[in-house]
């Protein structure tokens, strides 16, 4: 039986290996920490503008297992807030258990705890894993889902310093790029100041540490909005976030918390005594990043290059997936092209075509657009995504924004592909 | 046991970062070599990190790198073992003392008033309290002046812990079987590691040959420790065979301490059996700072890099033969 080994258990992991599973594949999934998810754990929003077309899309493509489960774990469904409308939160404290559990319904073996820190290959080809600890993994293809973080030293490099998140470093060990262990070249994003890397987007306070208006109001409408205070308005710290798309005046002059069982603070970072200030958030803790005071996560310092099909260019049995391959950002966008990279592998031991997503379709005009864009030296400060900033307004232009179901399982199914992912290759 | 140790020895101890993450030489950090992103063999501390923060303290108390203790002693010859082999028996703090409990602890020497380039490293034979107790062969320029001219003095400087590769197997193993070979000066280093193999309930068989010291020195303590001793009048001639019957009883282990012929000659045994365990051997590369800088304990390793030997732990097979 054909084994395919998927490197990352966050979104874009869970995806490919599903995808890979559905394929036919006999599917092992690692993961450097204790659970599944990655930054999936502390993020939560989806289907908010172009992110709903393309889960619709995966789910006419008969990849949609994630977003149902996404769906069902939803704590609350079309909300808006700036700049986005009809968002979806999933209860980030509660969703992990239930992707493992649909993983392992699919028969998909998942190693926790499991760090790779290198790869054996021969040719383009790797064959072998090496665990932490030496243990040696073999498998007919790959898939990098490892993020592009790398550690902690990258943090303090391009941001403030490590600052406790949920990717836990420090206990779990750094990340390992399986692309940059085979030697091939990644490329690396940058700040709008040309600076490299980007800031994860927002932060998670602890939404028992809030009042209880507050806390009452994310719990019935999802979304908080607080005005700012004058002094606290700092319009500059808006480049450096890695989520473009809630880089708008609205939140520069706003405090935007979303309701995801967390309460979900729309900013990298903010010292707790300014945060304190604010009325209502005079107890405030955060959750996530430990020391959301200072910093966050500092993302895109190691993208794999890679085709339409996200195989990685240089190798032959390697796919990518999430934001190894891209400079993108958010589940969906994970998710996505997890499933894509899932498939692929599979197809690459049958030896039969790739698949690349039609232009047609909001998701392969996503991948094909990212990877033209980011050719360009200026393409490489922009961050991509369904839910807004260049892709939205490209989304909106070309039509291939919808909320109409129908219609957008007609277009996946006149491009050929529904329910690509659910027939069995092998 | 991984069989992948490549590591500095200094990481996670008040030596590091080193003088080395100063100038971007860091033999472990990717950021500290000048690399732009993070690419590490992760020891559970980030040294970038450590750095960062040494550098705060710095600015605030101008203190410069911590560099190593030095210590003025005086020492008595606590048994001259062959013509010009020495053991020394010295008293130092307690804090000098402390760090060197660890297997493969060594100290450079020198006489008081000599220039610092006469320092040369020697092994740590035990500690017992704040007693010190090393091996000399006083052969060359420098160790021939600790015992010159009446000479009783003399300065300590410390503590380095690189002398044995291998080193985490060492601690690592419990309840296993260990071939012990010692010839010559290398006794002296044999002795602490077959100590902590012992306090990890291991089962030890000693080869002893007396090599150019001429004389076996450690059999009254080996035996006391409850080891198996073997010995033999000359390696290549007998103990090789020794230890090849040795092989044949699936050891886990083996530990080489001599000179680098020896453990050459150990590896070609090894292979000629089909055996392929973990082989801790003592570092007997040239050294003059110990930190990394002087260059002179510099070795060709697999895969065409160079390591500093004075702190690198390193497979001593992926060292290049010279």
């Amino acid at each position: 039986m054909l084994k395919v080994v998927v490197v990352g258990g966050g979104w874009a992991g869970c995806a490919a290996a599903l995808s890979a599973s559905k394929a036919g594949a006999q599917v092992l999934l690692l993961e450097r920490t204790d659970s599944l998810l990655g930054t999936g754990l502390v993020g939560g929003i989806f289907r908010n503008n172009g992110r709903h077309t393309a889960a619709e899309e995966a789910i006419a493509m008969g990849g949609g297992d994630i977003f149902v489960a996404m769906d069902a774990n939803a704590r609350h469904k079309g909300i808006s807030f700036p700049g986005h409308n009809h968002a979806s939160t999933y209860d980030v404290t509660t969703m992990e258990p239930l992707v493992k559990k649909i993983l392992q319904n699919y028969g998909i073996e998942i190693k926790t705890n499991t760090r790779v820190v290198d790869v054996l290959k021969h040719g383009k080809r790797i064959h072998t894993l090496i665990i932490d600890g030496g243990i040696e993994i073999k498998g007919d293809v790959f898939v990098d889902a490892t993020g592009t973080a790398g550690s902690m030293g990258n943090c303090l490099t391009y941001g403030n310093g490590c600052a406790m998140c949920v990717m836990r470093c420090p206990s779990f060990g750094p990340r390992v790029s399986v692309t940059a262990k085979a030697e091939i070249k990644e490329l690396m994003g940058r700040k709008s100041d040309g600076s490299f890397g980007a800031m994860s987007g927002s932060c998670k306070l602890c939404k028992e540490s809030l009042s209880i208006e507050i806390k009452d109001s994310l719990d019935r409408d999802g979304v908080v909005v607080l005005p700012l205070p004058e002094r606290l308005q700092k319009s500059s710290s808006l480049g450096k976030k890695a989520c473009t798309q809630y880089a708008l005046n609205e939140y520069a002059v706003n405090l935007v918390l979303l309701d995801t069982g967390h309460a979900k603070l729309m900013t990298p970072y903010f010292p707790l005594e300014d945060l304190r200030s604010i009325p209502g958030l005079e107890k405030a803790r955060y959750e996530d990043p430990y020391a959301g005071s200072m910093g966050n996560s500092i993302r895109y310092l190691g993208i794999a290059p890679c085709t339409n099909s996200l195989k990685v260019e240089g190798l032959d049995n390697l796919f990518c997936c999430g934001e190894k391959s891209a400079i993108l950002v958010g589940h969906t966008e994970a998710v996505v092209t997890g499933l894509l990279a899932g498939n692929n592998a599979v197809r690459h031991c049958l030896d039969m075509k790739y698949l690349e997503l039609p232009t047609s379709i909001a998701s392969g005009d996503f991948i094909a657009f990212v990877h033209e864009q980011m050719k360009l030296e200026a393409g490489l400060s922009i961050r991509y995504t369904f839910s807004g900033s260049v892709y939205f307004e490209r989304m909106k232009t070309l039509s291939l924004y919808s909320m109409n179901r129908t219609e957008i399982h007609n277009r996946v199914a006149q491009a050929g592909f529904k329910d690509i992912y659910s027939v069995c290759l092998v | 046991m991984d069989r992948n140790i490549s590591q500095c020895i200094d990481i996670n101890s008040k030596y590091c970062p080193c003088l080395l993450a100063e100038t971007n030489q860091c033999t472990f950090c990717s950021h500290l070599k000048g690399e732009a992103t993070c690419n590490c063999n992760w020891a559970g501390v980030c040294i970038l990190y450590e750095k960062h923060w040494q550098y705060k303290k710095i600015q605030q108390s101008e203190e410069s790198i911590a560099t190593r203790m030095e210590e003025e002693v005086s020492f008595t010859v606590k048994e001259q073992i062959s013509d010009n082999t020495y053991r020394l028996e010295m008293q130092v703090s307690n804090t000098f003392a402390e760090p060197l409990m660890k297997i493969g602890s060594f100290v450079f020497l020198k006489r008081p008033n000599d220039p610092a380039f006469f320092y040369f490293p020697v092994n740590i034979m035990s500690v017992q309290g704040n007693m010190l107790d090393v091996v000399i062969e006083a052969i060359g320029p420098k160790s021939i002046r600790i015992i010159a001219e009446n000479n009783d003095k003399l300065v300590v400087r410390g503590p380095y812990w690189n002398g044995v590769l291998g080193q985490p197997w060492i601690d690592n193993l419990t309840y296993g079987k260990i071939i012990l070979v010692a010839g010559g000066i290398g006794q002296a280093p044999a002795l602490p590691l077959a100590v902590n193999l012992k306090k990890n309930n291991n089962q030890i068989t000693a080869v002893l040959a007396p090599g150019k010291v001429g004389k076996i020195f450690i059999k009254e303590q080996l035996t006391e420790l409850g080891v198996a001793v073997h010995i033999v009048p000359s390696l290549r001639k007998n103990g090789i065979s020794m230890l090849k019957e040795g092989l044949y009883q699936k050891p886990d282990l083996v530990v080489s301490a001599g000179p680098d012929n020896q453990h050459y000659a150990i590896i070609r045994t090894m292979q000629a059996a089909g055996v392929n365990i973990p082989m801790v051997a003592t570092n007997n590369a040239t050294m003059c700072c110990g930190e990394g800088i002087c260059g002179s304990c510099i070795k060709k390793v697999q895969g065409n890099t160079e390591i500093r030997l004075c702190k690198q732990q390193i497979d001593f097979l992926k060292i290049v033969e010279d």
